[in-house]
């Protein structure tokens, strides 16, 4: 039973990271970031390399951001910023980018699954049970990630004009925010969450080219009925990734698989607005 | 005649390729049709393919080869294709549904279908799939025709289909998709619809691959054919049928070539093309190589290769009994209407008829709630609280293309048109719920009730009907405007300021006509008005809103003698009396 507990919590957490930097660059953009599994993808790859070149495995987080950070950057001048006003096509070009970084990762360093040092190993004891050190890190994480956008919004100048763009663009522009330079940055930190988030996931994931594609729908499907807001995105990882928990336990891990992109379709098409208000 | 000839000019590992290439180009076609036409971004036809290739892999496998079987196995693909299309269309498309939804659920859509084979273990082959059951007896050159020519009679068909009447209609769903559901159009179904139909064209291919390939693998079902399939359609050029199909046939002809030698640059080459043609030639490169063409042959022979555009001749619309004639119930009862936004109230207990042959002006200062008043009345959706019935009939939570077919038909504040069609497109799809739609042609006819004909003849439209509207003045937009809701031949008539932005003579012209459309049809009218010598001179009552509620409602006469409105037009509503 606790087992299962926390395995409900670290799933939700593991979630709750991989979608962070989506919502965000949804909220603030209003395009949906297929790139995203590419930045996930480069994200483990940048754990490899710190592995490979025989770094403190804790250096894997800062390079996988860092790394996340500038890709986004030079993605968001040359590729997203021509294709603001069509947001489908904006779709269309960040799949581009992914199929892009997929091969570009594949040539250097080939198709086969590779494996990362884990700065944390071992298990401990929760009440009674032995429980993977790691996935409890997990927890923590995604705690730092959530505080540290709750912050980035709620006490910095950048977010209080990120939110601005958010709630209504056009009158954000008129008071003179210069919203481009919002939505820059703003893909960037996403670029980077997405990234330090493969980092995270790479001891559960195999890592390999393709590493980031099971994650993204799941991603993507947790953001949308959350409504552009961290609070929700937390209920609908807890809800739906405790769901996928369950399903996988006691029916089948294929179907639990599954079970995040059927219910939240379904939760959609009940309540457009998902978990969030209104 | 290629398709023919090819057998014999190609060498054998060319045709082989290009079977496979002609099915990938098939439903490449139905992703264009859905895509680039209907404006329903979709990952989804690949699981529609893998569905056709597995049903009969599957009955070929477990069931012998035999022509009871073949058909069995096309008409159970075509069945569970149809089922799974009708659900992903239900799910992704309802009344206020946002365009990137379709595209998420249609790219899960390909994720569960090889889940699901995962999962089928050894009945479905798991990741190897299924080889080597028995199929067709036929050479890899008949093969070769039967999917070259029915690739090129799909094209033929899709070419007729996309120009008739109803391609127009599915265009118009794409542009805007608001308007078409106020012009009583049910988008929604329609999407539904076309999707079954893709979904079923797509599966054929993939009958026809498994067929010819004697394999079956979750690959083809996958969501990365899914995205490749959009690609090659966004390459050779969306919305161009003959674009998608080069273009699949030639992209996968050379990845056939080049990815034995270099799969990982070939794909990243592919990737990376493709974000350039999405960045910086949106319409693809077969319509930019074929502008470059026409322009050489009309320099070359100094003639305009500009297609001559057809129009279609007015005529008059059948008399038809207008919704709730005869009935005794007045035109608009409207009872306690609210609207809010949260805590914000921006109609409350609004409270009011309308007869026929009325014309009430409702007027109020900015924010008073006219227009919401309006979305209120059309969209059964919109209100919070209260009740709208038309002739009797409760509206009730009805999309706005229901609420049409009660006899309410409303024009926009913001002229709401269909940018790329063309003026008599326009008019046709207001006629599409009355009159319907040819699927595979044009109609040389357009039908109008008398009163849209006698707007579009005095504003001069009928001299424009081949324009594309984005090409009209502002005045001649809000006469169409004007005619395509006279058009859908209405009982209650919701004008939102049909003559802001207008000329003198224009304002006097469309209040004429109106004027007249009342008194001769017995049309119940609501009009929004800021001008109020305007209103004065064609309301026959007048209500007054203001800040969500009615304030007054009464003759023209005693609103505009009235004190309070006077105060609260000159902004003088706070001001103290004098002691």
């Amino acid at each position: 039973m606790t087992a299962l507990i926390l395995d409900i919590i670290t799933s939700a957490a593991i979630l709750f990271a991989v979608a962070s930097g989506l919502l965000i660059i949804l909220g603030v953009l209003k395009i949906v970031n297929f790139a995203h599994g590419g930045f996930l993808t480069m994200g483990g790859y940048s754990a490899l390399v710190v592995t490979r070149l025989g770094w403190n495995a804790w250096l894997a987080y800062p390079a996988a951001a860092l790394s996340g950070v500038l890709m986004g950057a030079v993605i968001e001048r040359f590729i997203i910023r021509p294709l603001y006003d069509r947001p489908l096509d904006a779709i269309l070009a960040t799949w581009g980018l992914g199929i892009i970084i997929g091969q570009l990762i594949t040539i250097a360093f080939g198709r086969e699954i590779q494996f990362v040092q884990v700065p944390i190993t071992g298990a401990t004891n929760v009440l009674g049970e032995t429980y993977s050190l790691y996935r409890l890190f997990l927890i923590l994480a995604a705690a730092v990630v959530a505080g540290s956008i709750a912050a980035l919004l709620n006490a910095t100048r950048l977010g209080l004009e990120a939110r601005a763009v958010i709630m209504n663009e056009p009158l954000a522009r008129g008071l003179g925010i210069n919203s481009g330079q919002v939505r820059f940055t703003t893909f960037c930190i996403g670029a980077g969450l997405a990234s330090l988030a493969g980092a995270l996931i790479t001891p559960l994931s195999s890592v390999d080219p393709n590493m980031g594609v099971p994650w993204l729908v799941n991603a993507f499907m947790l953001v949308l009925v959350s409504s552009v807001s961290l609070a929700s995105l937390a209920t609908a990882a807890l809800t739906l990734g405790g769901a996928q928990v369950l399903v996988s336990t006691f029916i089948s891990p294929v179907i639990g698989g599954l079970t995040i992109v059927v219910l939240a379709a379904l939760l959609l098409r009940i309540r457009p607005a998902g978990f969030g208000n209104g | 005649m290629a398709v023919l000839a090819g057998p014999y000019v190609l060498d054998a590992y060319t045709i082989n390729i290009l079977v496979r290439s002609f099915l990938y180009a098939a439903t490449a076609l139905t992703v264009d049709i859905l895509w680039g036409y209907t404006g329903i971004l979709t990952f989804g036809q690949a699981a529609f393919f893998g569905i056709g290739a597995y049903a009969a892999g599957i009955a070929f496998t477990y069931m012998d080869f035999s022509s009871q079987t073949a058909v069995l196995a096309l008409v159970a693909g075509l069945a569970v294709s149809a089922v799974v299309a009708g659900v992903t269309g239900w799910i992704s498309f309802f009344h206020g549904a946002s365009p990137l939804y379709v595209a998420i659920v249609t790219l899960a859509l390909p994720i569960i279908f090889v889940q699901i084979l995962y999962s089928g273990g050894t009945f479905t082959g798991s990741s190897s799939g299924l080889v080597g059951y028995n199929t067709f007896d036929l050479s890899v050159e008949a093969w070769f025709t039967i999917c070259g020519v029915g690739l090129v009679v799909l094209t033929m068909a899709a070419w007729f289909f996309v120009n008739s009447d109803f391609g127009r209609v599915l265009v118009g769903i794409r542009e805007n998709e608001q308007r078409c559901t106020y012009l009583g159009i049910n988008a929604p179904r329609l999407k539904i619809l076309l999707m079954v139909i893709m979904a079923m064209i797509a599966s054929v291919a993939g009958y026809a691959y498994a067929g010819y390939t004697v394999v079956v693998a979750p690959e083809i079902g996958s969501f990365v054919f899914g995205t490749e399939l959009v690609m090659w359609v966004a390459l050779g050029g969306r919305g161009t049928l003959i674009g998608p199909v080069l273009g699949t046939i030639a992209i996968d002809l050379i990845s056939a070539y080049l990815s034995g030698n270099l799969p990982f640059v070939w794909k990243l080459i592919i990737g990376s093309i493709f974000v350039l043609v999405i960045v910086a030639l949106p319409q693809g490169i077969i319509p930019v190589l074929k502008t470059g063409l026409l322009r050489l042959w009309s320099v070359a022979t100094g003639r305009n290769a500009a297609p001559s555009i057809a129009v279609p001749a007015l005529i008059e619309a059948p008399e038809r009994p207008r919704a709730g004639t005869g009935s005794d119930a007045p035109a608009l009862n409207v009872v306690d209407l609210a609207c809010s936004y949260g805590s914000l109230k921006v109609l409350e207990g609004v409270t009011f008829k309308a007869l026929g042959s009325e014309l009430l002006g409702i007027i109020g200062p900015n924010g008073a709630g006219k227009t919401t008043l309006m979305r209120c009345l059309s969209d059964g959706y919109e209100r919070t609280g209260g009740t709208v019935a038309v002739f009797g009939h409760a509206i009730a939570r009805t999309p706005p293309q229901r609420v049409v077919g009660f006899g309410i038909g409303r024009s926009f504040q913001t002229t709401s048109l269909f940018e790329t069609l063309r003026v008599a497109e326009c008019l046709r799809l207001a006629r599409y719920r009355l009159d319907g739609t040819r699927v595979l042609s044009h109609a040389t006819t357009l039908a109008l009730s008398d009163s849209a004909r006698r707007v579009i003849t005095a504003t001069g439209l009928d001299r424009q009907l081949a324009i594309e509207c984005r090409h009209l003045s502002h005045g001649m937009k809000r006469a169409l405007e004007l005619a395509m809701v006279l058009a859908l031949e209405p009982s209650v008539l919701l004008l939102d300021e049909p003559t802001a932005g207008l000329t003198k003579p224009e304002r006097t012209l469309i209040g004429s006509i109106l004027i007249d459309l009342v008194r001769r049809e017995g049309l119940c009218t609501l009009i929004i008005e800021h001008d109020l010598d305007f209103v004065r001179e064609i309301s026959t009552r007048v209500i007054v809103l203001h800040q969500g509620k009615v304030l007054l409602n009464g003759s023209v006469a005693e609103v505009v003698s009235s004190e309070l409105v006077r105060t609260i037009y000159a902004g003088g509503a706070h001001r103290e009396p004098a002691p």
